[in-house]
């Protein structure tokens, strides 16, 4: 009965039922979106770390973020490729570049020089081509996303990336980097591009044998490469959001927009809640005088606050999930990890709950005498 | 005799203005008997509400005991003064106070329901019943809106009614009743009174009401100035 009285009084009282509502949209979707952003900007920012297929990276010592290793010498690479564990490892070398458009003017680029064939932490979405395409000796991959920027190049015509002639041989599908737009070539050519002198690359990845203990394996190259940085995939790209949350000052904007985004939530809930509770000042006694006890009246009250939180999340969540397939293919970050959609949804049920504090607190002190006078 | 349903012994109530104590009632005996309307009349300010809301548990009184069929139940805490109310006692307002967002039968039943639990078919049975009773079968899907002043207040006693109380509670329940929708409402007290188990207390200033009593209680200036079952002393009305 006392779910039937908040539902009831919850469809009752519209004006400020959807008040609350909004309330507890703006948090779900506020909130969200800034994650889905932030969400989004992490994949850039690892995402040559990501897509890799490595378990293992080896950088130069040091190295707090992917985007900033140094140079290492290649012959790494035979020493950890003679191990027993080690299914395959493959030199990177990634750096900046400027891409010169067909209209003359210049845009940053970063590019990422692979070995061919196996193309390790190469592009994995093509909209045109394929990796097949950086077999060719000037053959490099634009982003479909970029196109534009670059002043639309055509497929398979020659540019100039640091002055060094390429050939766009591929068009990949929304990859994008966090320290410029990706362009994906060959060993060779990165080498020539960013004029790296022989024998050095950025980075080996290491393909551990199933079953292998990652931690030891760790150990047992770290031990062998002292001048080097070994560490698994997943820490190093764990290192390098850290990296950039803590000095871009991308964490506090962030975060300050996160708070922004539920303090609007909690305060239009707390104000539309505790205005609900004021008109019904008399329904509530009345209540009480017929029987309900103080706990009763606040279950009623918590009860609304979360039907309109359960509905709300709801409506917020489609209101996010169609701003995540807006976004899905555009230049803007968003991604929103499956683990975040029920930590975001619990964490606005409480907030929704927080905002209704007040209104509970005035509903359990309106003394059931006041309906006699 | 019987043994009262609803007895106040010594009891006073003082209210603090912020700067003063007043009372505004005086340590005052009364019980209330099964089978038997019970009018407490007096004029505006007299005591009659606050000894009405003493009576009915949710106003605790400075001094004195409330006994309700035997228990004293003055000092009980709030939850369990709660549960006496819903188990024992049945409320008719001044404007019946239905709540706008239920209907008719919700109305009703809520009062059986409200310290949650689900409602079984019984009290929904009993609901029905009592509504068809007051000549409301047709209104039971209607909200409080859309019905008259007089249908209003027959729902709120059906709603005093669904527990089976002992003790039926009534404040200026035809005040702002016109002539003909009153005479219902007093007809339907009067002949609830006649249940021999409850007992029935009428809360009024209008003496219009007074050939429906029992009993006739009156009160000024915080004192029963005349019970028709004791009748006082000429010197004292």
């Amino acid at each position: 009965m006392r779910s039937l009285v908040a539902l009831k009084i919850l469809l009752h009282d519209r004006a400020t039922t959807l008040g609350s509502l909004i309330g507890v949209i703006a948090i779900v979707f506020l909130v969200g979106q800034q994650l889905a952003v932030l969400f989004g900007l992490f994949t850039f920012m690892s995402v040559l770390v990501d897509h890799s297929g490595a378990d293992i990276w080896v950088c130069s010592k040091h190295t707090s973020n992917v985007n900033s290793a140094g140079l290492i010498p290649e012959r790494y690479l035979d020493r950890i490729s003679g191990l027993p564990f080690v299914v395959w490892a493959e030199p990177l070398l990634f750096g900046n570049g400027t891409f010169v458009t067909a209209q003359g003017t210049n845009e940053s680029v970063q590019v990422v020089g692979l070995r061919m064939p196996r193309a390790a932490a190469g592009p994995w979405r093509f909209f045109k081509g394929g990796s097949e395409g950086l077999l060719d000796h000037e053959g490099i991959t634009l982003d479909r996303l970029d196109l534009r920027m670059f002043g639309n190049p055509e497929y398979g015509k020659v540019y100039e990336i640091n002055s060094v002639r390429v050939r766009v041989s591929g068009i990949t599908q929304s990859i994008k980097g966090f320290a410029g737009r990706l362009v994906f070539t060959n060993m060779v050519k990165a080498r020539e591009i960013l004029k790296t002198p022989p024998g050095r690359c950025r980075a080996i990845l290491v393909k551990l044998a199933d079953g292998i203990d990652r931690a030891a394996a760790i150990t047992q190259l770290q031990a062998m490469l002292p001048a080097a940085e070994v560490i698994a995939a997943a820490d190093l790209s764990a290192l390098t959001r850290i990296y950039y949350v803590k000095n871009t000052g991308m964490g506090g904007s962030f975060g300050f927009s996160t708070i922004v985004g539920a303090l609007v939530g909690i305060i239009i809930i707390t104000l539309t809640m505790y205005t609900a509770v004021l008109q019904r000042q008399k329904d509530f006694a009345v209540l009480r005088a017929l029987g309900a006890r103080k706990r009763d009246i606040l279950i009623i009250v918590l009860l609304q606050s979360l039907m309109i939180g359960v509905a709300g999340i709801f409506i917020g969540f489609l209101l996010l999930s169609l701003f995540l397939q807006a976004t899905l293919d555009t230049p803007l970050p968003s991604y929103m990890p499956l683990a975040a959609a029920p930590v975001l949804a619990v964490g606005t049920l409480l907030l929704c709950i927080l905002g209704s504090v007040l209104a509970m607190r005035k509903a359990v002190s309106i003394e059931p005498a006041s309906v006699f006078r | 005799m019987p043994q009262p349903i609803l007895q106040l012994e010594r009891v006073a109530r003082d209210f603090f203005d912020g700067k003063t104590q007043r009372r505004v009632l005086y340590e005052t005996d009364l019980a209330l008997y099964p089978g038997e309307l019970t009018i407490l009349a007096g004029p505006s300010g007299s005591g009659k509400t606050t000894l009405l809301t003493i009576m009915g548990l949710v106003l605790k009184p400075s001094a004195g005991d409330v006994v309700v069929a035997g228990e004293r139940v003055t000092h009980l805490p709030e939850h369990k003064l709660a549960s006496v109310r819903r188990m024992r006692y049945g409320f008719v307002f001044q404007l019946a106070e239905l709540l706008p967002a239920l209907s008719v039968v919700e109305n009703v039943i809520v009062a059986a329901g409200i310290q949650g639990g689900q409602v079984s078919a019984d009290v929904r049975a009993r609901a029905l019943a009592l509504l068809e009773s007051f000549g409301l079968s047709d209104c039971l899907g209607l909200k409080p809106l859309q019905l008259s002043g007089g249908q209003k207040q027959r729902v709120a006693i059906a709603r005093a009614l669904i527990n089976d109380p002992s003790i039926l509670l009534c404040d200026e329940p035809t005040s702002a009743l016109d002539a003909e929708s009153s005479t219902i409402v007093l007809d339907t007290l009067k002949q609830l009174s006649r249940d021999t188990h409850r007992a029935l207390l009428l809360v009024t200033h209008d003496p219009r009401v007074f050939p429906y009593a029992d009993r006739l209680l009156k009160i000024d200036n915080g004192r029963i100035i005349f019970d028709s079952r004791h009748p006082l002393p000429e010197e004292n009305l």
